[in-house]
């Protein structure tokens, strides 16, 4: 296809015009860059710089102060290593509980599994906002593991594992059947099965339910939000540099917020850019089943 | 079934001692029970045990201490009639919701349509423009906050710059021009995500019927609106419902910049219940039952919008 692309001579008139698209590109693109490329640079500013105003985006004087301070006094230390233990534990709990069940929902035939089924789709377009929170917290207090980083890790896997079940069940419906009597005729049992026939071929799918369930726990802020309203110890990066921006003094502390946001964004970014095409394909993989 | 009937016919494999618990383990009916389990805990406790659980307090008066808890009959409901600033929060959820979609939806489908052209640096692009969706939205919202920040943000400061305005412009203070804010906001940390349905329905209409309408001396206007437009239809439907819904469900990133702010301007009917039910915000004390009952009410509103763009659009079926 790009070969016969190729051929395609353009008059210099379309040229010219093909010129002005690609400026439009351009334009749009730097309008999208532009509010992440001035927190990044913003927080090697420092606050008095910040306070200030102005159109300059550039750091007059560049220091790393912020960052320090972020990281020792603010308490950015404790949030970022939590971060990664929301993201991580999502990832880990999302990719064992939905290739699980997407193979069996796969393979195996049981009483009732369309109903189940049902359940799972219907929940997916059953919005009722942040209210579930509530009875979910209710539950982590009494059951009294709300001092942890478990409540919000389970409950952020357990609230997005439906997509990734249906992504994975796809998956599974295109590996040839042959391939699981084989392995049984080898003597493998069902469960052997999955983790010696069917993991090996979902890799593709599971790198992008890995991705994608990182980036969820990175990113969830109201879950974590509710269940650390006291408790700052437990905070991920969305909590806690949004916490600063409430406390009060905010206009004052811009330099660390700046900072903070930048640490939120930087590991997801580094991960987007080394892994984009799985960021893509999972989401258009998920519309195509959804 | 047959398969599993298969297997168990000795000649398909070495003669083993068949007793009926060997066998049930050999059908896997054991283990396929065990590897559904924790999904299916899952399923039940993060959203069915919620969903029951709102129906209990619609009727209740509830401020998070059980020991408060009153059986108040149809009280909430008779106060949810007369809430004003429900229903201003509905409306404002609609007018949100309107605003993002005439934004959102046109700059995805240009973007998508020139990245189609196979200009120098399209998967650069297609990559710049997917990337605010991988930012969290309270990250976003935040990020906007400075930007929009009447005395020192860096947009007054560009736009002063450049001679454009002389007064500061009180983005996030206005009540006239705050939505504006948002709305930008939300487009920019949305639109590569529908941009990139777009892309992918883009690559299945074939090279040919391109090529044989540049044969026919068609221009790119002429183009977009007879081939691309027509045969992006199914996809375009499934974008318009999931930005239609997504765009209902949006109040994260709205918290953020301005908590419903100023006044009740962008507060929007998630983010109302919301501060009812963890009594954040302008609400000091919880209203869970309250917020229970609104919540449902603003599922069925976002059910309804539903349907009704479903209905719409398999009536415009018919006639295109």
């Amino acid at each position: 296809m790009a070969k016969n692309r190729a051929q395609i001579v353009y008059s210099p008139r379309q040229k010219v015009g093909r010129f002005f698209l690609w400026l439009l590109l351009l334009v749009v693109a730097i309008l999208v860059i532009f509010p992440v490329l001035y927190i990044i640079l913003g927080s090697f500013k420092e606050n008095q710089e910040l306070l200030l105003g102005g159109s300059n985006i550039f750091p007059a004087k560049w220091i790393v102060q912020n960052y320090i301070d972020a990281w020792n006094q603010a308490n950015f230390a404790v949030y970022t290593k939590n971060s990664l233990y929301l993201s991580i534990g999502v990832m880990i709990i999302s990719l064992i509980v939905s290739s699980m069940a997407g193979y069996v929902f796969s393979r195996k035939s049981f009483p009732g599994k369309e109903i189940i089924y049902g359940i799972f789709t219907a929940f997916m377009f059953i919005n009722v906002g942040s209210v579930s929170l509530r009875p979910l917290y209710e539950l982590a207090t009494n059951l009294k593991i709300n001092t942890s980083l478990w409540p919000v890790i389970l409950f952020s896997a357990g609230g997005g594992q439906a997509t990734y079940i249906f992504l994975c069940r796809g998956y599974v419906n295109s590996v040839p059947k042959e391939l699981d009597e084989a392995a049984r005729i080898d003597g493998c049992a069902f469960f052997q099965i999955y983790y010696r026939v069917i993991i090996p071929m979902l890799k593709p799918v599971l790198a992008t339910i890995a991705i994608l369930s990182f980036r969820q726990g990175w990113n969830e802020y109201i879950l974590p939000r509710v269940f650390t309203m006291t408790n700052d110890s437990l905070r991920p990066l969305t909590v806690g540099v949004n916490m600063l921006k409430n406390a009060g003094d905010g206009a004052a502390a811009w330099n660390i917020m700046f900072a903070g946001a930048t640490i939120a964004i930087i590991p997801i970014l580094v991960v987007f850019i080394c892994f984009s095409r799985y960021f893509m394909g999972g989401l258009t993989a998920g519309a195509v089943k959804g | 079934m047959s398969e599993e009937h298969l297997q168990l016919r000795p000649t398909d494999r070495p003669p083993r001692p068949v007793n009926k618990k060997m066998r049930l383990k050999e059908q896997g009916g054991l283990s396929a029970g065990l590897m559904l389990a924790p999904s299916l805990i899952f399923l039940c406790v993060c959203s069915i045990y919620p969903f029951i659980w709102i129906f209990r307090y619609i009727t209740y008066n509830y401020d998070g201490i059980p020991a408060h808890t009153r059986f108040t009959g149809m009280r909430n409901i008779t106060t949810m009639l007369s809430d004003a600033k429900f229903w201003g929060s509905v409306g404002t959820t609609f007018e949100y919701a309107a605003l993002k979609l005439v934004f959102i939806i046109p700059l995805a489908l240009i973007m998508a349509v020139l990245l189609n052209q196979k200009l120098k640096g399209s998967s650069f692009f297609r990559g710049v423009f997917f990337m605010p969706t991988v930012i969290s939205s309270s990250i976003s919202g935040m990020i906007f906050t400075f930007i929009f920040a009447t005395g020192n943000g860096v947009l007054n400061g560009i736009l002063k710059n450049a001679g454009i305005i002389n007064q500061p412009i009180g983005w996030l203070t206005d009540t006239s021009i705050v939505m504006m804010a948002v709305i930008i906001m939300s487009v920019w940390a949305g639109f590569g995500n529908y941009m990139l349905y777009f892309v992918t329905g883009m690559t299945s209409i074939s090279e040919d019927v391109y090529e044989s309408s540049r044969i026919d001396g068609a221009n790119g206007v002429q183009t977009f609106f007879h081939i691309t437009l027509p045969m992006l239809a199914p996809v375009l439907k499934v974008v318009l419902m999931l930005a239609i819904t997504g765009a209902f469900k949006d109040y994260e990133a709205i918290m953020v910049l301005t908590n419903g702010g100023p006044g009740t301007r962008t507060n929007v009917m998630f983010l109302y219940i919301y501060n009812l039910i963890f009594g954040t915000g302008s609400n000091a004390t919880r209203q869970i039952g309250y917020g229970a009952l609104l919540s449902l009410v603003a599922a069925v509103i976002v059910g309804a919008v539903t349907i009704i763009y479903n209905t719409v659009a398999k009536k415009l079926d018919d006639v295109v």
